[in-house]
């Protein structure tokens, strides 16, 4: 495996070390210019275009004709914007919590010992690779509130049947579960991954020091794999804000409206009714912008947080 | 297990503890598995019984007779073994070199000291927020007017690398790779690709195996950008393909849309049990010697 | 720097894999790549014409009246390559993307009813071919309101008719049996023939009388659509601007689907969603009537299934109306837009109407087509000794040109998905739900 003879380093030493500080200059460049290069050529033009897009009255084929910052102080005077703001947020706190949680929970007991571990930890990630398809039709006849599984579960335990379409918030339930249903899994991989990390010593000491398995999961397990605990709530953070396809799927073909008083109809839903179903791209590319610019700052701030609570904190 | 010195145990992955599982956390884990697992099952299902009786309520739980009959049709009515062709290649390509590019920058960002490292690393983490929704219509400005319409490039191209997978690996890599290691390796002379190769690569494998699984799930399943690049009867990825199926007048046939959900699946859980292995076993083995 | 044994093993079958995975997939990529040759490829002096679809319009050579291979076989020099998508919305808002970039078009493209103002408006009308021009349809064979509909506002025609979808109403004769009405659909069609207020009379006598868990009506949404579709006056004033707040039609639909949903005639139900529910109510029992356009006969066979075979039959609308129906249009970009013109024009033509009615039932939209033997003695074995095809050629002939808007689609929708149906199920006050819908409408709509 090795590729340099021992003596190269001898005889050319000038050579060599000029080379090596090159190498270690340039390589940090090198390995990053992938994704900079692609981003530049894919990312960077729909950017901007769509901050064009968003000063001007335009329809897609049609001319565009310069607005200013109307469509933003539209969607500011406009209710259909706050409560799709509203439903993003609570569908967001609603959904993202206990799928973190679950998801840590589950990777943790996937990191056990066992038989048919394997099985287990590909089965689930089966919801992720779930047609939209079935999963609408499943979800659809759980939550249907006539026959569905979910109310007569609900009627056994004494309860009136709920109306999980047209009612606000078990509407938002609803999607929610399904967003839990569907990315839980899929994060529990992700901490997995970042678990298999964690050096087995670090768990030897705290067993000689009497710890119990739960003890070593909050005083070991979870300090150890804190950047992907942050990565995941990055993450999820932008997913819920930009939530669109388990309201689309849920609500069918009222899904773009987010039911049929919006009562589910969060900002992705609405910058696509806009765009393509109503033909205001202009006011569209606002939302796009209004919810960049909100994901910026709630990234700042929680930029900010990280470094007052670990000022040292860096790498 | 047993290991000569202590530095080498504290950078070596490993398999996470060796505690074997109680009956409380397999109970745990099977209800887990029985519940992400059961739409998979009712799609089978829905694919063995007749359009009518899916929609009809209550729906069906057990398997009917039609799956064959509609396994057949579905087949007739797309080309499947181009779709399915197509569709690896761009999952596989997508996934093969977002899991190579996302290693090497979330290594850089991780563990190499640069200038602006860190404001880098917040455009990186900013990109994502992007809505997706809406650049399809600049993306598909750019692709015409490369001339890319129909052609698989204009799928795997703009996915090359992503953004989550660069934060992905730079999180991991930040905890799972000590710093000394790579000095260590510099110390010897290595130069940054044997680094890579020989430092990097076997500590982030479970988390590139992870990236590659996710990555490759989502680039199979991909629709909205696909269906607007490709074209069904040109040359489909294998949701472009099933878009026509189970068309009727003013209806749908859900049963045969489910039946190539079923079609576009199977692969997918090949897929898993191949590279599930990766995940689970032979990282515990995963030490390096200096 | 070394690795251990097994490791080393162990990564070079996984790199080996990975490598073959890889040139596999690059070999296969450049094979694709160079496939992709449907749009031109007259060297061998063929040409392929691609015709985009959504639903099923009955042209293919599998389940349809095999049209394309019959033009194929009258023109050795043309093959015809259906790429067909089963969601009417995907399918437009995709097609509007690659209008908009004249790229990835097939050469025939076929537009819904509910979109063809927008296909005629300003940002689209330009990238049609004028098949007045081009083609050489005759125009005159065609109903003229729906030419009117393809015309664009400086008089090209760029979409020729398919189908149209007079309209009936469907009813179940037991239900009206248990409820005291007559069965006889003569009866039932004179019980409101003229007028829609009639049909709210024959549904509170229904439902005095109702059979239990059923009800008149599927759904006040159905209602609307049907009654809006037979007025003279819908969303657009005369010069075709949307003016759906001063529009007499509209008032009097809204009047009349409200005064169902508050009365208690409708069954509260969505046509077409996706939990099943309104699919299985045919089966059910829980609706006595359903606003019945042509295409819907087949839902209801399909639906109602065979224990339910000769239970429905059908009756004339108060007033005719239209619902549905489709065009064929041909982008200006294309390569071929001659032959793809004649294709349109031939798949259009009177003769293959009938055949395409013969085989998927579809009213065709040229006039001789429908006043054929043919189309007007047709009869489906589902509706037993019922004179579908006389039924439905008699909506049409009773069809009038109405002007339409570009946005007639998306406030249909608003006013259905979001006022009427509001009250229906979160049993919003009419008044309150007119309000919101406007407001909606002003939101949303950027004239």
């Amino acid at each position: 495996m090795d590729l340099i003879a021992p003596n190269t380093q001898s005889i050319r030493p000038r050579w060599r070390s000029r080379l090596y500080r090159w190498d270690v200059r340039a390589a940090p460049y090198a390995f990053v210019a992938p994704f900079f290069l692609c981003f530049a050529a894919f990312g960077l033009f729909p950017l901007v275009y769509t901050g064009w897009l968003s000063l001007h009255r335009v329809e897609l084929g049609g001319e565009a004709q310069w607005l200013g910052l109307r469509n933003y102080t539209a969607l500011w005077d406009s209710d259909f914007f706050w409560n799709a703001l509203g439903n993003t947020f609570t569908i967001g706190v609603i959904s993202t919590v206990p799928q973190l949680l679950l998801a840590l929970g589950l990777a943790h007991l996937l990191n056990y010992e066992m038989r048919g571990r394997g099985f287990l930890r590909v089965a689930v990630l089966a919801p992720y690779a779930t047609s939209i398809a079935a999963a609408t039709l499943v979800f659809a006849q759980l939550f249907n509130s006539d026959y569905g599984l979910i109310n007569t579960v609900i009627g056994w335990a004494g309860f009136h049947p709920v109306d999980w379409e047209s009612s606000k918030w078990p509407a938002q339930i609803a999607i929610s579960v399904i967003v839990t249903w569907r990315w839980t899994g899929y994060n529990a991989l992700i901490y997995l991954a970042a678990m298999q990390a964690v050096p087995q010593d670090l768990y030897e000491a705290a067993a000689l020091d009497g710890a119990s398995r739960a003890r070593q999961f909050l005083s070991v397990t979870i300090p150890s794999i804190r950047p992907t605990i942050l990565f995941t709530i990055v993450v999820s953070t932008i997913g819920a804000t930009q939530l669109f396809g388990e309201p689309m799927l849920f609500g069918g073909s009222l899904g773009v409206s987010g039911g049929s008083g919006n009562q589910f109809q969060t900002l992705s839903l609405l910058m696509y009714e806009k765009g393509w179903v109503t033909g205001a791209l202009g006011q569209a590319s606002a939302i796009a912008w209004v919810m960049l610019l909100l994901l910026l700052s709630v990234g700042a701030v929680q930029a900010l947080v990280v470094r007052v609570r670990h000022p040292r904190r860096r790498g | 297990m047993s290991t000569a010195s202590t530095t080498r145990t504290r950078w070596r992955p490993s398999a996470g503890r060796q505690q074997h599982a109680g009956p409380l956390t397999y109970a745990l884990l099977v209800l887990a598995a029985l519940v992400s697992l059961f739409p998979l099952y009712w799609n089978l299902v829905a694919a063995s019984h007749s359009g009518e009786r899916v929609v009809e309520a209550p729906a069906p739980l057990l398997p009917g007779r039609h799956l064959f009959d509609n396994l057949a049709f579905a087949w007739n009515q797309v080309d499947m073994g181009r779709a399915l062709v197509n569709t690896t290649v761009v999952a596989g390509l997508v996934a093969l070199s977002t899991v190579m590019f996302s290693t090497l920058a979330g290594f850089a960002f991780a563990k190499l000291p640069f200038r602006g490292r860190n404001v880098l690393l917040a455009l990186v983490v900013a990109t994502m927020t992007i809505p997706p929704q809406l650049s399809v219509i600049p993306l598909y400005e750019i692709i015409t007017d490369l001339g890319w319409v129909d052609q698989l490039q204009s799928v795997v191209l703009p996915s090359l690398v992503a953004a989550f997978g660069v934060f992905f690996m730079r999180q991991y890599l930040v905890e799972a790779l000590p710093v000394e290691l790579v000095e260590a390796a510099r110390v010897d002379g290595a130069h940054s690709l044997r680094i890579v190769w020989h430092v990097v690569f076997p500590v982030a494998r479970p988390a590139m195996a992870v990236l590659g699984m996710l990555v490759f799930v989502q680039a199979w399943n991909d629709f909205f950008w696909p269906f607007i690049a490709l074209t069904p009867e040109g040359n489909p990825t294998l949701q472009v393909a099933l878009a026509g199926l189970g068309s009727g007048n003013h209806s749908v046939d859900q049963a045969i849309v489910l039946t190539g959900a079923l079609i576009s699946t199977v692969p997918l859980l090949l897929v898993f049990a191949l590279l599930g292995k990766h995940i689970v076993g032979g990282i515990t083995a995963g030490a390096v010697k200096n | 720097m070394r690795t251990t044994g097994t490791i080393t093993t162990r990564r070079r079958r996984l790199t080996a894999l990975i490598a073959l995975a890889a040139g596999t997939a690059l070999l296969a990529g450049c094979g694709s790549g160079g496939g992709t040759g449907t749009k031109a490829d007259g060297a061998s002096g063929t040409v392929t014409l691609r015709i985009g679809t959504f639903g099923s319009f009955g042209y293919d050579n599998d389940t349809g009246a095999k049209l394309y291979a019959e033009y194929e076989k009258l023109h050795p020099g043309i093959k015809i390559v259906e790429s067909n998508v089963a969601d009417g919305q995907k399918y437009w808002d995709t097609l509007k993307l690659r209008l908009s970039r004249d790229s990835g078009l097939a050469d025939i493209q076929a537009v819904e009813v509910g979109y063809i103002a927008e296909a005629t408006g300003p940002a689209l009308a330009g990238k049609w071919a004028d098949l007045a021009k081009t083609g050489g349809a005759d125009l005159g064979a065609f109903l003229d309101w729906k030419v009117k509909q393809a015309t664009t506002a400086d008089g090209k025609v760029i979409g020729l008719g398919t189908d149209i979808g007079p309209m009936a109403i469907c009813y179940n004769k037991d239900l009206f049996a248990k409820a005291g009405l007559p069965t006889d659909r003569a009866q039932v069609g004179a019980l409101w023939a003229g007028s829609w207020d009639k049909f709210l009379e024959a549904g509170r006598a229904y439902q005095a009388k109702a059979p239990e868990g059923t009800s008149f009506h599927d759904s006040a949404s159905g209602l609307f659509n049907a009654v809006v579709s037979s007025e003279p006056v819908q969303y657009a004033d005369a010069k075709g601007e949307l003016d759906y707040r001063n529009s007499p039609g509209v008032k009097q639909a809204w009047s009349v689907a409200t005064s169902a949903a508050t009365g208690g005639l409708t069954a509260k139900l969505r046509q077409f969603d996706e939990k099943g529910t309104w699919n299985a109510g045919f089966k059910n029992n829980r609706f006595a009537t359903v606003a019945c356009p042509s295409w819907m006969t087949g839902i209801i066979k399909d639906q109602a299934g065979q224990e339910n075979q000769g239970k429905w039959d059908i009756a004339p609308a108060p007033v005719a109306g239209n619902w549905g129906g489709s065009f064929l249009a041909v982008p200006k970009s294309g390569p071929h837009v001659k032959e793809a013109a004649e294709l349109a024009a031939w798949l259009t033509a009177p003769a293959q109407h009938a055949k395409v009615f013969a085989v998927n039932g579809n009213i065709p939209s040229t006039k001789e087509t429908l006043s054929s033997p043919a189309v007007r003695n047709a009869t489906l074995p589902f509706f037993g000794d019922t004179p579908v095809g006389r039924i439905y050629s008699e909506a049409a002939a009773g069809i009038k040109a109405v002007p339409i808007s570009r946005w007639d689609g998306q406030v249909k929708t608003f006013i259905t998905d979001n006022g009427i149906l509001d009250i229906e199920q979160r049993g919003t006050d009419p008044a309150q739900a007119w309000a919101n819908v406007n407001k909606l409408i002003d939101d949303k709509i950027q004239k």
